[in-house]
């Protein structure tokens, strides 16, 4: 039973710690111990903290093999940051010791609450873009309605042979009648929580930051824009781009780690091309996506892509590496399939900044349509992640968008056409 | 152009005039003599430049058995992950559904227990006398000692239902540029099926090549961009797999869940199409033989939400058609289907069930062993094969699916699987589903082209 249910934004928690020296292997073996593609909660509960909706733990090799591995946590949480840190310090220290005590920097044992949280504030960044598919949903909410589509389908089976000879409109009275009288369904007797008026005034001011950027800068972007579309042929033409076949092995070990739920993880690392043109562009359009994804793409799509719950993209090293993480429903072959099908232009814009990148043209064309070569892109790339946390491992989108309108349909007035789509919708 | 004199011909046709089929798998003993064998069979096999042929005999190959006959290593690693490793890699078995009854180690064939498979001939005749005639001189050069039979398929020409009562292999892909014609929606590039020509992307897919130095008397093709010599074109992939079906068992439940209902309506809705192959989205309330062999119909604009054909029934999870994201009922969702297409050409095997008598319930439980060895011909076996079998038939998440594997043939959980049948006012969800199929068998293999078979044929120790 979860507490009363409220809007609240997700953020995206990732924490950046660079491994000890001679440390990496031990972390390694740990992470190992923790879980098998799925988290199972012994070290770090991650379940145990309030409105976590995914999290995880990875471990990034160097570029320079003389350099400090980078562990990596990430995680998608209601509310605030601070406070799911500041959880993560209380409730989990003896975790949290035992992981990050590889990592420099890290207080001497034992850590004690404010030294764990200082460490952790001080790793954390902000995601250079973070995508929620349904912002504002909480993890109470998921799983709330989860449980009121399993109870209204269980009522079906039984009082089916009645609701057969019912009109829709009946029928949805008599589905009505039922979650009002279940007082474990009480939260069904509202509508879902919609944003305050605070949030919404942030939302609309927020809205305004690319167009107010546009025409502050408007008189430096005609300038710069001339040069540097020359200087992106130049990169285009003569970035090598080889098709490097990944290493079978590291497939499998990925592969072996995959789908255990209904849903995945992806993450993946990878280098960023030298020299300032594919920072700056990286960095802007990393801007401009991050400012897209909750005005343009709020509505459990991205461009398409109905599959991811979460995702993210973050500079690691100095903007020299770009890491990507999300969460989404179906095997990788399918995810990769939605890629090229559907957000082939996206990814392009973006990963194209990166070291061996299927060859872009203008930006957005080709890259990711080179199938193989952009499939072999994402097998190098991707980091096994061993422990990974999903608080509703068992719902797809889909899904959860059809509980939400299952909850929807229970509130207001309905003509009898409207009440056979709600209907059709269990 | 396609090459047709250079392709196996099952690519191109399923040989329905040839009734009687027998699949041999072989073991390779000895290299050299193996080699040998291959390059005498040559002459045997048939191609598709041959129309209509009396006989046909063709020859495939695992990755372990390409790996025996010592193929170039850079040839070896030029094959796909999902060959290479194999049907029965644990992580693979995970996401096919080879789990519990169906998984490997319980398999007659193929598995990690039974004697590992290097070559698969298929043989097609008229009748079994002539089926024995074609595999008599073949069976005769195993004698030099290459290679020695592990397991045999056996087919039955039973007609064309499978063995629970249903019409079987109405759609299949048209493969473009053989001059064959049909609805815009089913004909698909070549390279879906055949190496080294353009796939639904524009793209040829990766394929196996040699170094110019490792075929010196130039028996390849040689692969345009590179200068390497292509041990890939006009061959493609086969995906053979046992299926056992307990037909028994599919009417028992059939008639159970059905209660004062008719089974054969339940069923339907289960399969997608009505026994004597009609769809249920051009027939929705019974049976209707015009439509028997109807092909040219899509979900997203006639049957959105299932009441007709239902979104978990096999063939609408088999083959989506025009249902599938971003754009359900455009060329666009056409086209993403057509990425995952399959084109089949399996055999019943077993004697067939009584399935009137089932489907009444006065028939005695005939549990004779009995299926299909489905075969599936495709270029690339983890978009085709592997995506259809895990994403959409597998996959209890299928489309807007909450608990639903494929009725007929998905992995359902201990307790049963689900089933949920849109109707108005309200669905009708059928609970307990039991496993109607076990998987008993299966393996990857390559089918070269034929100048790609010579060049096997002669490589040298």
């Amino acid at each position: 039973m979860s507490a009363t249910q409220t809007w609240a934004p997700q953020v995206a928690v990732t924490v950046i710690a660079e491994v000890r020296e001679g440390r990496e292997r031990a972390l390694e073996g740990l992470l190992h111990s923790m879980g098998d593609g799925v988290s199972n909660e012994r070290v770090i509960a991650f379940g145990d903290l309030e409105g976590v909706h995914f999290a995880r733990l990875v471990l990034a090799p160097p570029v320079d093999p003389r350099d400090a591995s980078t562990l990596i946590l990430m995680s998608d949480v209601d509310g605030a940051q601070d406070d799911h840190l500041a959880e993560l310090a209380e409730r989990q220290g003896d975790g949290i010791d035992a992981v990050f005590s590889h990592c420099s920097g890290y207080p001497d044992a034992p850590a004690g609450v404010p030294a764990r949280l200082a460490f952790l504030r001080e790793r954390a960044v902000r995601a250079d873009t973070s995508y929620v598919n349904r912002p504002g949903r909480t993890v109470a909410q998921v799983r709330d309605e989860a449980r009121l589509r399993d109870a209204i389908e269980i009522y079906l089976d039984s009082a089916r042979p009645q609701l057969e000879t019912c009109s829709a409109l009946d029928a949805r009275a008599q589905v009505q009648a039922f979650v009002a009288g279940d007082p474990r369904l009480a939260f069904a007797a509202t509508p879902a929580p919609e944003p305050r008026l605070g949030e919404r005034v942030r939302s609309a001011l927020d809205l305004a930051r690319l167009p107010a950027t546009l025409i502050v800068l408007a008189p430096l972007l005609v300038v710069v824009a001339g040069p540097w579309i020359v200087l992106l042929r130049l990169h285009e033409c003569h970035d090598p781009a080889p098709d490097i076949r990944p290493d079978p092995a590291a497939v499998a070990l990925v592969a072996g780690l995959e789908d255990h739920l209904a849903q995945n993880s992806f993450t993946a690392v990878g280098r960023l091309k030298p020299g300032p043109f594919r920072r700056l562009t990286s960095t802007a359009l990393l801007w401009v996506a991050d400012w897209a994804t909750p005005h343009l793409f709020a509505h459990a799509d991205l461009a398409g892509v109905k599959t991811i719950h979460f995702a993210r993209w973050v500079f690691l090293d100095g903007k020299s590496r770009l890491v990507f993480a999300s969460n989404y429903d179906g095997s990788l072959e399918t995810y990769m399939g939605d890629f090229i099908d559907k957000v082939a232009w996206g990814l392009n814009a973006i990963f194209s900044n990166g070291v061996g990148y299927p060859r872009t043209n203008w930006l957005f064309c080709d890259g990711a349509w080179n199938e193989e070569a952009f499939k072999h892109y994402i097998h190098t790339h991707q980091l096994p992640a061993h422990v990974w946390y999903s608080a509703y491992g068992n719902l797809t989108n889909a899904n959860i968008e059809q509980n939400a309108q299952i909850r929807a349909g229970l509130h207001g007035r309905m003509t009898a056409t409207q009440a056979e789509r709600w209907l059709e919708l269990l | 152009m396609l090459e047709l004199e250079d392709i196996q011909g099952l690519v191109v046709r399923g040989y329905a005039h040839l009734q009687a089929a027998r699949y041999v798998m072989l073991g390779i003993r000895d290299a050299a003599a193996a080699r040998r064998f291959i390059a005498d069979t040559i002459p045997t096999i048939t191609t598709a430049a041959a129309a209509g042929p009396g006989r046909a005999a063709h020859l495939a190959l695992t990755a372990a058995g390409l790996t025996r006959l010592e193929l170039p290593q850079p040839a070896l690693a030029g094959f796909p992950p999902e060959f290479t490793e194999g049907m029965v890699a644990p992580a693979r078995s995970r996401v096919l559904g080879d789990v519990g009854e169906s998984a490997p180690e319980a398999w007659a064939w193929g598995g990690p227990a039974t004697d590992p498979i290097d070559l698969l001939l298929l043989l097609y005749a008229q009748d079994a006398g002539a089926l024995e005639e074609l595999a008599r001189p073949i069976e005769a050069a195993y004698a030099n000692g290459g290679v020695a039979e592990v397991h045999r398929l056996d087919t039955a020409a039973i007609g064309d239902r499978e063995h629970f009562g249903f019409r079987d292999g109405i759609s299949q892909p048209i493969i473009a540029g053989l001059g064959r014609t049909g609805p815009a929606e089913h004909i698909v590039r070549a390279g879906e099926f055949v190496l080294g020509y353009q796939n639904e992307y524009g793209l040829l897919t990766a394929r196996p090549l040699v170094p110019a130095d490792a075929d010196p008397t130039g028996v390849l093709p040689v692969a345009a961009a590179t200068g390497e010599h292509d041990l890939g074109r006009n061959g493609t992939y086969l995906v053979v797999r046992q299926m056992q079906q307990d037909a028994p068992g599919f009417w028992r439940f059939a008639r159970e869940a059905a209660g004062a209902g008719d089974p054969v309506v339940l069923a339907s809705k289960m399969v997608g199409r009505w026994p004597s192959g009609a769809p249920l989205v051009a027939a929705p309330d019974a049976d209707d033989p015009a439509h028997a062999a109807a092909n040219g119909f899509g979900y997203a604009n006639t049957d959105p939400a299932g009441l007709r054909c239902p979104v978990g029934a096999h063939v609408r999870r088999a083959n989506p058609r025009d249902s599938l994201d971003p754009d359900p009922g455009t060329a666009g969702s056409i086209a993403v289907n057509r990425r995952h297409r399959l084109l089949r050409r399996g055999r019943k095997y077993g004697p067939a069930a009584d399935v009137a008598a089932l489907q009444s319930g006065t028939g005695t439980d005939d549990t004779s062993d009995r299926g299909l060895h489905f075969i599936c011909v495709g270029a690339n076996i983890a978009r085709q094969f592997e995506f259809v079998q895990r994403a959409w038939v597998g996959s209890p998440k299928f489309a807007t699916l909450y608990d639903d594997a494929d009725p007929l043939i998905g992995r359902h959980a201990p307790l049963g699987g689900t089933f949920t049948i849109p109707a108005r006012p309200v669905r009708r969800r059928v609970t307990g589903l039991p496993q109607f199929v076990t998987i008993r068998g299966g393996a990857y293999f390559f089918l070269p082209g034929i100048r790609a078979l010579h060049y096997i044929g002669s490589l040298e120790s």
